[in-house]
């Protein structure tokens, strides 16, 4: 089963004056599988993401598309590629309703009028494609709960014929019973074919969808492993130490083990 | 020496493999039905007519496609008014629906159920619920059957529920029974939650497509529906499946049964709120309520979690190893149990299955939710229909109005 990646992160480096953030950095997403971003608080999960939806250029390394180089000096040219980020604060607009949220900045027009109809329409078969059915397209987001602004942010990234969508911690701030339906569509994102990259910090959350998990220790890459060959304890090690076992990376022989890492 | 199929069996056949397609699959092109049953056009053409003469499909110009050429006819089945009743007899609750051919739930009625109710009690309500909805049935409808889904064990050959040890019924004949009361000339088609809910899911939901699949349900108890090989698994009495039995810890605690250290015991409702220190609480709230303080940091319920989580790996493990599932679904409680504690099923799991059998396992939720056993127990019904769809839609007598 070779099964090329979708997305590849090879090498990147990026340092923000003396302090360097990532080295080295590498990182494989699949179609049709959650690729679960682990890392402890500055461990350089959200420079990656920035650095691969083009909000910061990297310093060195390639990332590669679909088996093509690409130059993402933009959050536009990322959407060009099908590259879709949500972040944590979901950035809706209050006071618009479902539809012109998923399509601000974005809207479909015939003629100088919006499309309405259209913009309707896609909606909805994005909505229904990700068996939602709990919203209506003209509530404004105001009204929505928690869990359905999640919802309704993650379809956003969807409408667009995206082939990548990065969530940041979907589940954080989200009741038991949203929780559970959120982590129902990220895993049905996937089972639709999408490439998924979920960073959490819920070690449940991460075992729950994910196929593959890319833990970053201190802004390198500790390990890329299956889902189906790690337990618990081991992603903590490597979130933690940076490895566990032989996996990861391992401390210098020469030198006491967690003596300069976080100098 | 078997002579070859009559002309007759294999329009039977092409005509029941036409209506489980858009059944299954909803509204679908001739064009698409021509390559994907690999018949020719005119084929298709009369096998469709048939059916849409006996009201059981329609036929309709496809919207909104603007391409050169005449468009297909898209054949859809008759949802609206072609229909089973569903019955589900849950531990908290009895519901019913009238079910649409393709799935869909047409209406449906649902009562609580106090724990310890005993069948006489809930035959006649249920049978309340599927005349209330019988009295809106518009005219013309056609009535194909009655599925009925129990947490219990179900033998195939009448229906009867052998052993509901959560229910407390020993030998109850619910099927013959609904009918009854009913005044329906056919008993209803009886078969167990988790079977039923495999069944689909495996139709339509989160295990479309695979051929070998594990379905977990939890509610007091643990039940096991099987597809090995695209087939349901039950065993020759019927009651194969029980999972929840398989003895896991031989110094373990009593179960109902009469045995002792159960699958149940561990990981069943009372095991987890026994150990979150809520014992004497029941139901999906109360799990919720765990599941729920565990996210807030509480670390009695944290353990229970883990607990529990670790011992729903110990028997997946056991029963990928057996049976190398595709996908193995979490369904009922058990659902809110495997998301809040995915990494210790998952790190069992891992520590315990051969490479082989788990490395594409796909641990997944239902994707029917709750109306996998109604949306199931409908397919029984649907079932005799597909097998002969132009002979089973005379057939049953609906119940009287």
């Amino acid at each position: 089963m070779a099964v090329r990646p979708l997305l590849e992160v090879r090498g990147v480096d990026k340092s923000f004056g003396a302090v360097q953030v990532l080295r080295d950095v590498a990182m494989n997403v699949f179609p049709g599988e959650v690729t679960a971003l682990v890392g402890d608080n500055g461990a350089g999960k959200s420079t990656l993401v920035k650095c691969i939806s083009g909000i910061y250029p990297i310093d060195a390394g390639q990332v590669v598309f679909d088996g093509r180089p690409v130059t993402v000096s933009s959050p536009k040219d990322a959407a060009a590629l099908g590259i879709e980020v949500v972040y944590q604060d979901l950035a809706l607009c209050d006071n618009l309703d479902i539809v012109s949220n998923m399509f601000l900045g974005r809207e479909k027009r015939s003629g100088i009028a919006l499309d309405e109809a259209t913009m309707e329409q896609m909606a909805h078969r994005t909505l229904a494609s990700l068996s939602v059915r709990s919203v209506s397209l003209r509530q404004p987001a105001a009204s929505l709960s928690g869990g359905e602004r999640q919802t309704i942010a993650i379809a956003k990234a969807v409408l667009w014929n995206s082939r990548v969508v990065i969530l940041d911690e979907p589940t954080a701030a989200l009741g038991v019973a949203q929780t559970a339906q959120v982590l129902e569509l990220v895993r049905r994102l996937a089972d639709n074919g999408l490439g998924v990259v979920l960073i959490s910090h819920n070690m449940n959350d991460v075992f729950a969808v994910s196929d593959r998990i890319t833990a970053l220790y201190l802004g390198r890459t500790a390990a890329q492993v299956r889902t189906s060959e790690v337990t618990h304890s081991q992603v903590v090690e490597l979130i933690t130490v940076g490895y566990t076992g032989s996996i990861g990376l391992l401390p210098d022989p020469g030198s006491y083990e967690g003596m300069g890492g976080r100098s | 020496m078997r002579a070859a199929p009559t002309q007759d069996e294999v329009r039977r056949q092409n005509l029941g493999a036409l209506l489980r397609w858009v059944h299954l699959h909803g509204a679908t092109s001739r064009a698409e039905l021509t390559s994907l049953l690999g018949l020719n056009r005119s084929t298709i053409g009369a096998l469709t007519a048939d059916l849409a003469a006996a009201r059981l499909v329609a036929e309709d110009t496809p919207k909104g496609l603007r391409r050169a050429g005449r468009p297909s006819l898209v054949v859809r089945p008759q949802s609206a008014s072609v229909y089973a009743y569903a019955v589900s007899i849950e531990v908290d609750r009895l519901r019913a629906a009238r079910v649409g051919l393709g799935g869909v739930v047409l209406d449906r009625r649902e009562l609580p159920r106090p724990r310890g109710v005993q069948i006489l009690e809930t035959v006649a309500p249920l049978a309340g619920f599927v005349r209330e909805m019988h009295r809106r049935v518009p005219a013309g409808a056609i009535y194909v059957g009655g599925g009925v889904s129990v947490a219990g064990m179900v033998r195939r050959e009448d229906g009867l529920v052998r052993l509901s040890p959560h229910i407390g019924w020993v030998d109850e004949p619910i099927g013959i029974a609904l009918a009854a009361e009913l005044g329906g000339d056919q008993p209803m088609t009886v078969g167990n939650h988790a079977d039923v809910a495999a069944l689909a899911e495996h139709a339509r939901g989160a295990a479309a497509g695979c051929d070998n699949v594990l379905y977990l349900y939890g509610d007091v108890g643990i039940g096991g529906g099987i597809i090995a090989g695209g087939r349901r698994v039950t065993g020759h009495g019927g009651y194969g499946g029980e999972v929840g039995h398989m003895v896991v810890n031989p110094h373990g605690k009593p179960c109902g049964c009469g045995s002792r250290g159960c699958w149940e015991t561990e990981i069943g409702e009372a095991a987890l709120l026994t150990a979150a220190g809520r014992a004497g609480a029941t139901g999906r709230d109360a799990i919720l309520a765990v599941v729920d303080a565990a996210e807030r940091g509480d670390t009695t319920a944290r353990n229970a979690l883990r607990q529990v989580g670790d011992w729903l790996g110990f028997g997946v493990a056991n029963l990928v190893n057996i049976f190398n599932p595709e996908a193995v679904l979490f369904g009922g409680t058990l659902r809110d149990v495997y998301l809040a504690a995915a990494a210790h099923v998952r790190s069992r799991l891992n520590e315990m299955a051969l490479p082989a059998t788990r490395e594409h396992v796909r641990l997944r939720t239902p994707a029917l939710g709750d109306d996998a056993t109604l949306i199931g127990a409908a397919e029984l019904a649907f079932e005799r229909l597909l097998a002969d769809p132009l002979d089973a839609a005379g057939s049953p007598v609906p119940p009287p109005r």
